[in-house]
């Protein structure tokens, strides 16, 4: 192509990327550059890497980057994991199998923020939880469960909240698998389990790499359900960049927000290469 | 279509440059209140209690024929906002609410306009838990740290006083006291005047030095060896929450937040509540109005209003605080007036920023 026809190509690229580039591209850059010291909002701006050397010290940080990582790929994992039987059930459709799908995909109206305090309402201390254990005589007294200290709460919370995501997606990857080839399948002799991990499975990865992904993306970056229903001896790295901006100290938060984009990236990468290695047998 | 949109814009870009351009401090009472009226409206920034006090302030609405409005928006979002718009000629906040000790971060004559215009009152405050709000800065809201507890469970006469007392109480009752560390400033009140208490540090100044923070760590033993018997609880509305449903017997509260539940019914009104002798953190908020406000007089009406005895007795009433004028009737706070010598100011920044950095990492993330 001719530089002419190159620079067409970008013009007519330009609504498109232009606002990834101005909204998006701009906001990154704000952020890395702050992590280095300028856009100081209370103090001087220079540059330096005295915000990244201290934070990468820091015991509470180190921390939040494993806890985060730790919710955003579990919960990634569930979510896809209950979504695959119901996308399957679901593939061909009997009676009652439209609402049984919508009721799935409620969470999806659901704000998380809610999902949160009813959550917490439901296992508090004398919530209906501890009332109904404890009215079948399985516990003698009320039990602790709000704000564990493993995270299960926030796990429940997340998968609960994403797996309808993953359906969603999944359910559509399924069902453009035809009848034909899972019939041809089942003439050779496999089996369900051996229909789903070599037929259905490779057919349906680029579908679950973008489940994983998104939802991965978006629970390791937590924050309405750590605050209310995760553990308080731990912190998201979400919460961490809130208790830095909320004093004042913009580099740091910055620091903190240019890391959790960087683990977003770097895992997002890894669970996209690993999850095709594993349903696909190879990575192309 | 266009013409009138153009003209009007322009019009109201007039008007609104020229109300805050005005200067209140030649005009007499009367006239800032004509122009006030004239004026119309004004918006309060104040990040708590929104319905509340947009309900309370119906009367000053009623009064003045002045329109009031709160928006939405926490205190860390207000105070942004008003950094980022001082350089505008005309802002959009024409009464900003801040805590008290906050309006130390901010060069107060460069942001705020002085208040001089207001009538003489003497009863006003403006220097309070050792802050001097001067000219600019009024408190309109008293506030206190102290102890909420059940008194089914925990005997009024028998409540712990001093960190060792605490402690005692953790040993005989474990799981039954709870403190939140972020999310609130009741939790952070508590722990750092019982490491004030055990290690004598002056939290007061706002100084950081390697000496002085290695002098607070020697109190985290105290946290970490009791850490099995007490809870970390999520937020200061969460502590509150789980000692009327019955779950904690004893935790660190705002005086006027418990109050405002007890009274809306949302918890249980037989909860009481204490300042510790070793001292919990109190102070209020203040008012002010930015160098930019779009309705000047409006706002001087208001913050008249906001800080007179009236005001304030109504605020003691509907909301439980401390008035902040010298002629408000304060009977129906939760805490005799005597308790309220064991009154704290807050700790000074950066210092108390640096503590609450060094808590989390040496004693929550230790649990």
């Amino acid at each position: 192509m001719t530089l002419r026809k190159w620079l067409l190509v970008l013009s007519l690229l330009t609504p498109g990327i232009g606002l990834i580039v101005a909204f998006i591209g701009v906001a990154v850059y704000i952020a890395a550059a702050q992590s280095f010291g300028y856009y100081n909002l209370a103090g001087e701006s220079s540059f330096s890497l005295e915000f990244w050397d201290r934070m990468l010290d820091r015991k509470v940080f180190s921390r939040a980057v494993m806890y985060s990582i730790y919710i955003g790929v579990i919960s990634a994992f569930l979510s896809v994991a209950f979504a695959y039987p119901l996308a399957i059930w679901l593939r061909k459709p009997f009676p009652g199998s439209l609402a049984i799908g919508a009721m799935l995909k409620a969470p999806l109206l659901v704000h998380g923020l809610v999902v949160a305090f009813l959550f917490i309402n439901v296992i508090s201390y004398h919530g209906i939880l501890n009332q109904l254990l404890q009215g079948i005589g399985l516990w003698d007294e009320p039990h602790r469960l709000q704000n564990d200290r493993n995270a299960i709460g926030v796990l429940i919370l997340q998968t609960w909240k994403n797996m309808p995501f993953a359906l969603l997606l999944l359910t559509g990857a399924v069902q453009s698998i035809s009848d034909d080839v899972l019939n041809a399948a089942r003439d050779l002799g496999a089996g369900s389990f051996d229909r789903f991990r070599k037929v259905i499975a490779p057919l349906t990865v680029s579908a679950m790499q973008a489940a994983l992904i998104i939802i991965f993306i978006g629970a390791l970056a937590d924050f309405s359900f750590q605050v209310i229903a995760g553990p308080t001896n731990r912190q998201s790295l979400s919460q961490l960049m809130v208790f830095f901006k909320d004093g004042g100290r913009w580099n740091d938060a910055a620091v903190v927000g240019v890391s959790l984009m960087i683990i977003a990236i770097a895992g997002s990468a890894l669970l996209a290469a690993v999850s095709r290695i594993v349903m696909r047998g190879r990575i192309a | 279509m266009l013409k009138t949109l153009i003209l009007s814009t322009t019009a109201l870009a007039i008007g609104v440059s020229a109300s805050a351009a005005s200067d209140l401090s030649g005009m007499s009472w009367d006239d800032i209140v004509t122009q006030a009226k004239a004026e119309g409206e004004l918006t309060w920034y104040v990040w708590y209690l929104q319905d509340d006090l947009r309900r309370a302030v119906k009367s000053f609405e009623d009064e003045y024929g002045i329109d009031v409005t709160i928006p939405e928006g926490t205190s860390a979002g207000n105070a942004e906002k008003l950094i980022a718009e001082r350089n505008r000629e005309v802002g959009d906040i024409d009464v900003f609410a801040w805590g008290y000790s906050d309006f130390e971060t901010v060069d107060l004559a460069a942001t705020f306009s002085p208040l001089k215009m207001l009538p003489a009152d003497d009863g006003r405050v403006s220097e309070l838990v050792g802050i001097d709000g001067g000219d600019f800065v009024l408190a309109y809201w008293g506030n206190q740290t102290g102890i909420a507890y059940d008194p089914a469970k925990v005997s009024a006469d028998n409540l712990p006083q001093t960190p060792e007392e605490f402690a005692a109480f953790w040993s005989e009752n474990p799981g039954k006291f709870g403190f939140n560390y972020e999310k609130g400033g009741s939790g952070p009140s508590f722990y750092q005047n019982t490491l004030r208490s055990l290690t004598g540090v002056d939290f007061s100044n706002g100084e950081i030095s390697d000496g002085k923070l290695a002098k607070v760590e020697e109190g985290y033993g105290f946290f970490n060896d009791n850490a099995e018997n007490y809870v970390v609880t999520a937020s200061n509305a969460d502590s509150i929450v789980r000692v009327s449903d019955g779950e904690l017997w004893m935790v660190p509260a705002w005086e006027d937040h418990l109050a405002g539940l007890q009274k809306r019914g949302e918890v249980r009104s037989e909860i009481k509540f204490y300042i510790p002798e070793m001292g919990m953190n109190g102070g209020g908020n203040g008012i002010a109005i930015p160098n930019n406000a779009p309705h000047p007089a409006a706002a001087a009406v208001f913050v008249n209003w906001l800080t007179s005895a009236d005001t304030q007795t109504m605020f003691n009433r509907d909301f439980g605080t401390a008035p902040m004028h010298a002629e408000a009737d304060d009977s129906n706070a939760l805490v005799p007036n005597d308790q309220r010598a064991n009154r704290q100011p807050w700790a000074g920044q950066p210092f108390r920023k640096a503590v609450e950095e060094s808590f989390i990492e040496n004693v929550i993330l230790e649990r």
